[in-house]
């Protein structure tokens, strides 16, 4: 029974290839509050399992997960949809969640924290990408490039949201990484290396997600368009002062 | 495959003719302003407007939102505007219920964008649908031939190849090539700055490229194979012909082709056209490289990327772009709209996929779908703007009654319009701009004065010193006039201690005449200690390896420097100016040297370099050189017959040695007949003779029409900038002095008028000079307005006493005009005009200040005619002013020299800062803060770019929006209308520019009182204000 909690857990904790049945309901999925949902409460579900479950999780599950991790990381480089680009890298971020939940004696309450310092970003992230749909059409990679200029709240906002998506030091997300890294560093410097790999990877992809928006020449669409309000700015920033916080109050918690 | 001749000939011919739509670009050690569609000078403004933006890709014209903020603050006449407006309409046909008049003039003044959505998707009948609300009708049977057609014109005839790949496959050969070719450019070009150079650049640009490229390995390792290309043929025109055969671009194409490439880097085009065409450029004669060159190294880098890239789209040729659109339109139709960024965002990642996939039938299936919401979307964005339009118009139901003829007669008229609105808004704001002139000048006869004034003073007619002008005519009984910064003498300035001539003169002018500075504290080698020190440091900071293991030890020296230069810029330069060296007291060699006095020069020369050679080669010490040794030697070398049996005992060595040492003197010291005889060709050069000085002072005090009534002073202000870390200083410079500072040309003008015999030969030319006359040359340091005089201990002592009123008057009108200025420059300014002058002074000096000052920024008018003429009028430092007298031209010989050279490089400047201002990213040269030096001559944005022409945004914008309000130059000449017209009738190239529309120009007649303006071709007249007396200045 536990292991078919454990095996049903993949599905949550996406896995490849049972990832595929999130990115598929993510992709169908075109309203944007069940995909809030969908990216808040589907990790959540994987952790509970996995507690319920009440095994350890195999060494082979953990370099299962850290493959999920880099290829879809991989996959978000080439990816030009702003939403879709959420939803591999989701995937890719919750395959991590494995190497947390290996750590000895994290509890439930530990480990939805670390999930939701996972998620949250995202959210933001496809938020953010809504405000470009409505200026532009569509939240698309370097089809009108030079957002930095004319619009520089809204990319303020995208730069830093990008930067706790990919776990970047003070964000939620990087305390996480850094609970995987403890956990399996001591005994494995291959996966260690491929968490490394991994987070690179997410690292790449969010610069090239940056460049493609708000470097370069802007197009003469964007000057037109108007600028965050200042009120959603406030809203957006205060969220990642607290992510920021809370971050921080994370990285405590190793000591 | 081998040329011949002719064939290589008609290469070399194409690119001529292709690159003249470039402008030059100087270096900027001597920036020159210049019209950046000054090779389309020969076409009317807007259609050079129209064709400039086409080829450079930028915009001619401001955005509309910024000229209705220019109505709305009275800087456009709204009546003019209408006026234009007025007569467009009525050349319309009627349009059922529409109020054209009124729907133009409130697209212009009230919609922030475009109206007018045009595709080739959408009829007039789709707009009519979307309109009455009803469903588009079925897309046309013949909408792949339609898009075929347009694939076409988009795609082949003479765009590069490269930029329809990038265009169908987003493979960015272009961006790949550009910086290939920038990194090729700077490996070759380098004046300096690199310290390891390329090998052997003295065989050509593409040879010396050649050599080192087909041993590339970052090519190679990058699968560019530009060796097999290379070894197509030898000379760059053979490599041209080659690729474009290859790349099957038609031959009647390939002039326009050319221009295309290169336009793509106009600023290295433009550098490489200016080094060919300065044969004497030092640069030039040592590596010589041209734009054929230019093109070669282009072509074979672009052929080898997309031989490259072809591996993974093959079609790279024309016939296979060509034979795609035939055969797959539909799937390059949906590339063009992915990669050429036109896709509706909506619709991206579905054709992004489908083109992924590589399936027809999805292919097709998202084409269908693709273009259907196009159109539908096309539509009904047209729609919403005509509405929106109508609406404001307040005809809001008008459009529902339009059928689908008049529909299109609409759009007709309003693409129309709105082609030509951007001349609407000039003229518009032009006749705003000369409504204000005209109301500020004062039409009088001239001012008899009691009394001659205390002081005359000459300006350059630079727009900066009017600000100066006005003051030092406030402060005391001084007479200002303005003439050309160089006073009318090309110079061919050599200064002390270098070794190269600078041309201080108009860019259009070349000097003849050279002039030396000599010192007068005689020749010192020792160099400062700090100088030394600089230069050491500066040595070790440019080596490759020696930063890496110097930066501990002498890093804290460069962060104290650095810190100094920050907290306390103008006390830290202050104290640390108190180490350097002063430049030495030096007087100017004016005079033309006799032939026995050029002779004697060569001899001295020779003598001492003969000196240094017996010391050299024959380990002499100096007490045992004699004269006769040195004689006999030059004798020798200089193959005169002569005894040597004295001279080998002398110097006690062999024959063979003797002979040696001949040779030696002769081949490597160049003691020898023929590098005399070019040694006396350069002597002849230098100075004037009496005739030309007599000639220039009379000619320059009489353009200005100051031939009489001369003061006790007469002071010639050149004029020059002074900021820190700043590579647009020289722009800063002054024009007529190309680009430099113009206290030497002060100078030597002020140095020839002092000389008694000269001014005896200009009185018998009409211009009596006073006896107690004296000409004090000093300069106008435009970024503090400061005024400092030079050459003091030449002056009599009998005017020593007036000095200090004199240094009073103009340190009172240098700090007025600094407290004038600063408002422009920075938000808060002290009440105090002395410390608004110490506040430019640390503007000079900050090396973090990216506006030490604004330039000729604002520029917009040309007053040729007397100083009354606007002497009440405050032209708030926005008029270039040449003075100007008719009555003392009878024969137009003075107008047609002004406006035959400064005018013309007024023109230059205006057009400048008009395209810089209306698109710094294209015409312009950016932020300066993004800026890096390039070789020693240009500058780049990041560490690779094209080289950045025109002015950067730090000069012509604030706070992004224009600071330059963009005009074109208002020319106003005080003469009689048929005296001005035939003047300017006489210089062609001025006739040109005022008939086309680059110049406009006004006519002011004092003897009918009225003013003459030239528009569409023909001349208005309206009165002028006429006074009947004009005040006597202070």
């Amino acid at each position: 029974m536990s292991g078919i909690l454990l095996l049903l857990a993949g599905l949550f904790l996406p896995l490849f290839p049972l990832s595929m049945v999130f990115n598929g309901l993510f992709g169908r999925m075109q309203n944007r509050t069940l995909r809030i949902a969908l990216l808040l409460i589907w990790p959540q579900i994987g952790v509970a399992l996995v507690v319920a479950s009440g095994m350890d999780v195999p060494g082979w599950m953990l370099v299962w997960a850290l493959l999920t991790a880099i290829f879809y990381g991989f996959r978000a480089l080439v990816l030009r949809e702003v939403s879709l680009w959420v939803s591999f890298i989701a995937t890719s971020v919750w395959a991590v969640m494995w190497l947390v939940m290996d750590s000895q004696g994290a509890g439930w309450y530990e480990l939805a924290k670390y999930a939701l310092g996972f998620s949250l970003p995202l959210i933001l992230l496809l938020l953010l990408s809504g405000e470009l749909e409505q200026r532009f059409g569509a939240a698309y990679t370097g089809l009108y490039n030079g957002l930095a200029q004319p619009l520089p709240r809204l990319s303020w906002l995208i730069v830093m949201v990008v930067l706790a998506v990919i776990a970047t030091p003070l964000f939620p997300a990087f305390s996480a990484v850094m609970a995987a890294m403890l956990n399996v560093a001591p005994d494995s410097f291959m996966m260690a290396l491929m968490l490394s790999i991994a987070w690179f990877m997410w690292g790449w992809a969010g610069a090239r997600l940056i460049q493609g928006l708000l470097i370069g020449k802007e197009t003469g669409a964007i000057a037109t368009q108007a600028d965050i309000s200042s009120g959603k700015a406030w809203i957006y920033a205060v969220v990642l002062v607290v992510m920021v916080l809370s971050g921080i109050y994370m990285i405590g918690g190793l000591a | 495959m081998s040329l011949s001749l002719g064939e290589k000939l008609k290469i070399r011919s194409m690119i001529y003719v292709a690159a003249e739509p470039v402008p030059f670009f100087w270096p900027m050690r001597t920036f020159i302003h210049h019209n950046p569609l000054h090779g389309l000078e020969h076409l009317p403004f807007a259609e050079a407007a129209e064709k400039g933006s086409k080829i450079f890709h930028g915009r001619s014209f401001l955005p509309r939102t910024m000229y209705q903020e220019y109505l709305s603050c009275g800087k456009a006449d709204r009546k003019k505007l209408e006026s234009i407006v007025a007569e467009f309409a009525d050349s319309q046909p009627e349009i059922g219920g529409v109020d054209l008049k009124r729907w133009l003039m409130t697209l212009l003044t009230e919609m922030d964008e475009h109206v007018i959505t045009s595709d080739v998707l959408v009829d007039t009948g789709d707009i009519h649908a979307a309109l009455s609300g009803s469903a588009l009708a079925p897309k046309p049977d013949d909408l792949s031939e339609i898009l075929a057609t347009q694939l076409r014109s988009q795609l082949l005839k003479d765009r590069p190849i490269y930029e329809s790949v990038d265009a169908l496959y987003g493979c960015k050969i272009g961006d790949d090539l550009d910086e290939l070719v920038v990194k090729s450019c700077l490996d070759f070009y380098d004046e300096g700055q690199s310290v390891w150079a390329m090998p052997k650049r003295e065989v050509g640009f593409f040879k010396a490229w050649s050599n080192v490229a087909r041993r590339n390995v970052r090519l190679f390792l990058r699968g560019i194979r530009v060796g097999e290309i290379i070894e197509e043929d030898d000379s760059p025109e053979g490599v041209i012909t080659h690729v474009l055969k290859t790349l099957g671009i038609p031959e009647q194409h390939w002039t326009s082709y050319f221009t295309r490439e290169l336009a793509r880097l106009h600023g290295w085009a433009g550098f490489i056209r200016w080094r060919e065409s300065a044969k004497n450029y030092h640069y030039t004669k040592l590596y010589p490289g041209d734009l054929v060159d230019f093109m070669a190294v282009r072509m074979t880098l672009a052929l080898a990327l997309l031989q490259e890239r072809g591996h993974y789209h093959a079609a790279y040729t024309n016939s296979a772009i060509e034979s795609l659109i035939g055969s797959q339109t539909k799937e390059i139709y949906l590339r063009h709209e992915f990669h050429g960024r036109h896709v509706m965002p909506a619709m991206a990642h579905k054709v992004d996929v489908a083109l992924a996939s590589g399936k027809q039938d999805l292919m097709e299936d998202t084409f269908n779908e693709y273009v259907q919401a196009k159109r539908l979307n096309v539509a009904n964005a047209q729609v919403e703007k005509l509405r929106a339009l109508a609406q404001k118009a307040g005809d809001a139901g008008a459009l529902d009654q339009l059928s689908v003829e008049q529909i299109f007669s609409l759009l007709e008229a309003l693409h129309a319009f709105e082609k030509q609105e951007g001349m609407c808004w000039l003229r518009s704001m032009e006749e705003q701009a000369m409504e204000h002139l005209i109301e500020g000048v004062t039409l009088g006869p001239p001012v008899q004065r009691k009394k001659r004034p205390f002081a005359q003073a000459l300006f350059c007619i630079d727009v900066r010193s009017e600000r100066v002008r006005r003051h030092l005519e406030g402060v005391g009984d001084y007479q200002t006039y303005g003439i050309a910064g160089f006073f009318g003498v090309p110079v061919s300035f050599m200064e002390l201690g270098k070794g190269s001539e600078s041309h201080l003169a108009p860019v259009i002018v070349t000097p003849k005449n050279v002039v030396l500075e000599v010192t007068t504290d005689g020749v010192s080698e020792d160099t400062a200690a700090l100088t030394a020190l600089e230069h050491a440091m500066h040595e070790l900071k440019e080596s490759v390896v020696s930063p890496f293991v110097t930066v501990e030890a002498i890093g804290l020296l460069f962060g104290l420097d650095m810190i100094g230069k920050t907290i306390a810029p103008k006390s830290y330069n202050t104290w640390r100016k108190r180490f350097h060296e002063d430049k030495p007291s030096t007087l100017l060699l004016l005079d033309k040297l006799t032939r026995e006095q050029a002779d004697s020069v060569v001899r001295t020369v020779q003598r001492a370099v003969i000196i240094k050679a017996v010391e050299q080669e024959l380990e002499f010490k100096p007490e045992q050189i004699t004269d006769d040794m040195i004689r006999g030697l030059r004798e020798c070398a200089m193959e005169n017959p002569q005894e040597t049996g004295d001279l080998l005992r002398e110097l006690n060595i062999s024959e063979e040695r003797f002979n040696t040492l001949v040779k030696r003197l002769q081949d490597g010291y160049r003691i020898n007949p023929s590098f005399a005889d070019r040694q006396m060709e350069q002597l002849g050069r230098i100075g004037f003779s009496l005739d030309e000085q007599a000639n220039f002072v009379a000619g320059a005090l009489s353009s200005i029409g100051l031939t009489k009534g001369f003061s006790r002073f007469i002071l010639i202000m050149g004029h020059g900038s002074c900021s820190d870390n700043n590579p647009y200083e020289s722009a800063l410079d002054c024009g007529a002095c190309g680009g430099n500072h113009g206290l030497v040309s002060a100078r030597v003008i002020a140095q020839m008028a002092n000389k008694p015999e000269v001014r005896k030969r200009v009185r018998e030319m009409g211009v009596d000079i006073s006896d107690d006359a004296w000409f004090v040359p000093g300069l106008h340091n435009t970024t503090t307005d400061e005024l400092k005089l030079h050459d003091l201990d030449t002056m009599p002592p009998s005017h020593l006493f007036y000095l200090d009123r004199l240094n009073t008057g103009l340190v009172s009108a240098s700090h007025l005009a600094a407290q004038e200025r600063l408002p422009t420059l920075q938000k808060s300014v002290p009440e105090n005009a002395t410390r608004a002058f110490l506040e430019t002074q640390r503007n000079s000096m900050d090396w973090s200040q990216v506006r030490p000052e604004w330039g000729l920024s604002r520029n917009c008018y040309f007053i040729i005619g007397r100083r009354e003429l606007t002497q009440q009028f405050n032209l708030d430092g926005r008029s270039f002013l040449n003075s100007y007298d008719y009555r003392v031209d009878p024969k137009r010989r003075l107008l047609e020299s002004i406006i035959t050279g400064p005018l013309v490089v007024g023109q230059w400047i205006n057009m400048e800062h008009y395209f810089s201002a209306v698109d710094n990213e294209n015409f312009g040269s950016g932020s300066k803060a993004y800026h890096n030096v390039a070789g020693r001559f240009g500058v780049m944005t990041g560490n690779l770019s094209d080289l950045r022409t025109g002015l950067p945004s730090q000069t012509v914008l604030h706070e992004g929006k224009p600071y330059h309000e963009p005009v074109r130059l208002i020319t106003l000449i005080e003469a009689p209308f048929e005296h001005a017209q035939r003047a300017v009738e006489a210089v062609v190239s001025v006739k040109h520019l005022v008939r086309n529309g680059w110049i406009r120009l006004m006519v002011i007649d004092p003897e009918v009182g009225k003013i003459f303006i030239f528009e569409d071709g023909q001349w208005r007249s309206r009165p002028a204000n006429v006074v009947e007396t004009l005040e006597e200045s202070a």
